[in-house]
């Protein structure tokens, strides 16, 4: 065992060095220079001259990229070219944002798909059946974009009951009744397909369980369908949909910058956005990187505890 | 307090007659707010944006004034006026030595009391409050005039001017409420420069660079900054000039523009700064809203040309695309009426403006094909003429679609070329354009000379369009080279005669910046330099 993880780390160190390498010249071939941003204009070749030297991009691109890797490896991610202040602080600070917004997100589509389903399958009506399939089906082919924007229009231009966009003046904390209000609009339009898709599922996997033999002995028994559904179907259908929830996380993480444009939420998305935009390569480089490092390590976990369950995958890792 | 406001603009203060909704779609509505409002009874007691709206809500002498800007302060550049949110900041946190009005460029008093240049205008002494001190408690002297002036000419802060800043010789600092300017040579647009140098505390340096404190002597003092999301300045309540009205503002950065527009809508705003034009003229229409054009604040539109390219070498071609130019149309479609169409930069108030001058190359289809057939007869069909701009900003888009159609008219063919606004400000600073381009410039509100001399798509001796003549390198620097106020007549002439006979940058328009506040909002001013000015504003009923 300790070979075959010894192997997978090395590998895994080994991804994370040449994705680091890839991240870093591939953002410096993408059109426009840092310098030419920041100088503006109007500025002379000498302040683009100082400026570049400041920020250390007159050094041969090798000795950058060896600076950056020793930077990393003190947990160093040094100034944000555009913003001034330390990347990690910006990347905390955003990643906060987006992780609220997402889990809030995330809660709101299982909540309401359990919800959904459940009566679905409880009520067994025709019309109900037809309003969830109608209402899945638009809330997965309207963009995320349509549906904030209408939500803006509704619940803060037309009736102003919930803040049109923005953070908490406070934060998340201080006062959560507030809180929870700014992240109403965004976290349900964010929610959306992901509810739509975990409702279809759910409903379907709820009534495959209808058809198994301990809901007929149940029904034999004189057990109502109602609570057939509540104690038992449901228990037995939520461990499958559970598995998709992986899937929708990302799919939520990705939607998010979008709707962190529409509602003006500063997360992760708008980071980068801007980062890109600005060519602040310190910001881009290690989100980018971040990103390789959270698909990395969960494929390493992955990996490791199949080996640690099956001792042929990890006799067959070595070998 | 008399808020300067250039035109406020009600243009239809109340619909006669409001359209009923459906009541049907009123009831779908309703039934939809009121689950909004389920959920925000469900999720407690109190209302966000009850909360937000209250500060509006009375009048009073206080309050926090909610700005919505699209762009963040980049703390490198808190001086080169290149974000919103940068432009508030700075006009709220620091002071100039002189203060233009907004229609003029004739310097008014404000750390500067008073001044008086030798015979030859190479010397000019300042006299300096004396009852001044930065947000730090630290007086203000002539050394932080010095250290200012310094810091502008350094190379890494990339300002405008540079150049004037670093014809600044001398400085004699021996009196703390006095200082003296020795110059290489009379410099005519030395008030500009005294414009726009905010002076700054040498002790905080560091920290302005970082991002972590702004110290001025301004009417506002920095709270606190938030990347890309809010800045929160107090007012300055021992501030030389009397404690501003508002307590404090709010800065909530929103790159979205309709995003933005949709918070002023719903309450959270009291003043945006970046909506389009489009917007702007949709809220003008809403008795809730004020929108103002801040005249003396322009900003141009401009068709660049390169010269080194082949076909565009020939003046007279150049000349005809600026004859095809539909700068009405343009102004009314895209800015929706806020610009002067212009084949010069300068505004009215401009001691360089000639109205005559300013209407050369008025729109004239006729007199443009001639130019083009001329061309062609001598040097056979016009080549496809790339057209560059930002694509990031929908304006440009639409510009340079009528300016593909205008020229298609007189048989030019243009290739639309949007690139990202990073890799624009690349081309335009190497020189990189292929053909034509479309972007905005400034400056012109000041002394003539700024743009001649230091703006860089018209610099006479390096510029964007490969442009050098001999008699413009001249007569632009025979106007720069004099005492403020004694450049001629016959001087400005000759160089509107170098810029038309050029053709190499073509205005469109000259362009008015607008802001759009919630009625509550008074005695909102505005500097030259696209800062508000905040020292009288204040919200009422």
């Amino acid at each position: 065992m300790t070979r075959y993880v010894a192997s997978r780390l090395g590998s895994a160190a080994l991804v994370l060095l040449l994705a680091s390498l890839g991240i870093f010249a591939l953002i410096r071939l993408v059109p426009g220079d840092p310098v030419t941003i920041l100088a503006g204009p109007d500025s002379t070749p000498e302040s683009r001259a100082a400026i570049r030297a400041d920020l250390g991009l007159d050094q041969p691109f090798f000795s950058q990229y060896l600076t950056w890797l020793g930077d990393l490896a003190r947990f160093d991610l040094g100034p944000s070219y555009r913003l001034g202040g330390s990347v990690s602080e910006l990347v905390i600070a955003g990643a906060l944002n987006t992780i609220v917004l997402t889990l809030t997100a995330l809660l709101i589509a299982v909540v309401g798909a359990v919800i959904a389903s459940t009566l679905a399958v409880v009520l067994d009506k025709q019309w109900l059946n037809n309003l969830l399939a109608a209402s899945n089906t638009l809330a997965v082919a309207v963009p995320t974009f349509a549906t904030a924007l209408i939500l803006v229009l509704l619940f803060a231009v037309q009736n102003r009951v919930l803040p049109a966009g923005g953070t908490p003046p406070d934060g998340f904390f201080a006062r959560p009744d507030i809180a929870l209000q700014y992240l109403l609009l965004p976290a349900t339009a964010l929610a959306l397909p992901a509810w739509a898709a975990l409702t279809r599922f759910l409903t379907e996997s709820l009534q495959s369980q209808l058809e198994q033999p301990y809901v007929t002995t149940a029904r034999a028994l004189g057990i109502g369908r109602r609570r057939i559904v509540l104690t038992q179907a449901l228990r037995n259908a939520l461990p499958s949909t559970v598995t998709i929830l992986g899937i929708q996380f990302g799919t939520l993480l990705g939607g998010a910058i979008l709707v962190e444009a529409v509602f003006a939420w500063p997360g992760l998305g708008r980071l980068i956005e801007q980062g890109i935009a600005a060519r602040d390569y310190p910001v881009v480089q290690v989100l980018l990187l971040l990103s390789v490092v959270v698909f990395v390590l969960t494929q390493l976990a992955t990996d490791l505890v199949h080996a640690w369950l099956d001792p042929r995958v990890r006799l067959q890792g070595v070998s | 307090m008399s808020p300067r406001l250039a035109h406020p603009r009600h243009p239809h203060p109340r619909r006669p007659h409001p359209r009923r909704p459906h009541p049907r779609g009123r009831s779908r509505l309703t039934a939809l707010a009121a689950a909004a409002l389920a959920a925000v009874l469900v999720t407690g007691c109190s209302s966000a944006v009850d909360e937000l709206s209250a500060a509006a809500d009375e009048p009073q002498q206080g309050g926090t004034l909610r700005i919505g800007t699209t762009s963040d302060i980049v703390p490198a550049n808190t001086f080169t006026n290149s974000s919103e949110t940068g432009d508030v900041l700075v006009g709220a946190v620091y002071d100039t030595l002189v203060d233009y009005p907004l229609d003029s460029v004739e310097p008014a008093p404000n750390l500067a009391t008073d001044w008086e240049f030798n015979d030859d205008g190479t010397e000019l002494t300042l006299q300096l409050r004396d009852d001044v001190t930065f947000h730090s408690g630290r007086p203000f002297t002539s050394k932080d005039v010095e250290f200012s002036i310094k810091t502008w000419a350094d190379p890494l802060w990339t300002v405008q001017l540079q150049r004037t800043a670093a014809a600044v010789t001398g400085f004699d600092t021996s009196d703390e409420h006095a200082i003296t300017l020795s110059f290489e040579h009379p410099v005519s647009n030395i008030f500009d420069l005294l414009d726009m140098v905010p002076i700054i505390d040498s002790e905080s340096i560091d920290q302005l660079r970082a991002g972590t404190a702004w110290i001025g002597t301004g009417p506002f003092t920095f709270d606190s900054w938030q990347p890309g999301s809010t800045l929160s300045l107090e007012a300055n309540e021992d501030y030389w000039g009397g404690a501003p009205l508002l307590d404090g503002v709010d800065v909530s950065i929103i790159p979205d523009p309709q995003a933005q527009v949709a918070q002023l809508r719903a309450g959270q705003l009291d003043l945006v700064t970046g909506a389009s034009g489009r917007d702007i003229e949709s809220l003008g229409n809403d008795e809730r809203f004020d929108v103002t054009e801040w005249v003396g604040a322009e900003t141009q539109v401009y068709v660049g040309a390169n010269v080194q390219n082949e076909a565009l070498s020939d003046v007279r071609l150049r000349q005809a695309i600026a004859f095809a130019l539909d700068r009405d149309r343009i102004v009314e479609d895209v800015y929706r009426g806020a610009g002067v169409p212009s084949s010069l930069p300068w505004p009215e108030y401009s001691p360089a403006y000639d109205a005559e001058a300013a209407a050369t190359y008025d729109y004239d289809l006729e007199q443009a094909k001639a130019l083009v057939e001329e061309v062609t007869e001598e040097t056979g069909q016009v080549p496809t003429l790339p057209l560059t701009y930002p694509a990031e900003q929908t304006d440009f888009g639409a510009i340079a679609q009528i300016v593909q159609a205008d020229l298609g008219e007189i048989g030019i063919k243009v290739q639309l070329d949007p690139v990202e606004q990073a890799e624009s400000i690349k081309r335009l600073i190497g020189g990189e354009f292929e053909g034509l381009w479309l972007l905005y410039h400034s400056y012109a509100q000041y002394n003539p000379s700024t743009l001649t001399v230091s703006a860089y798509p018209f610099n006479a001796d390096k510029n964007t369009s490969g442009y050098l003549d001999a008699q413009y390198q001249k007569d632009a620097e025979a106007a720069w080279k004099q005492k403020p106020g004694e450049v001629s007549d016959e001087q400005y002439d000759a160089l509107n005669q170098d810029l038309l006979d050029g053709a190499f940058l073509l205005e469109i328009a000259i362009l008015h910046p607008q802001t759009v506040t919630s009625t509550n909002v008074g005695g909102l001013d505005q500097s030259k330099r696209n800062e508000l000015r905040l020292t009288e504003t204040y919200l009422a009923e």
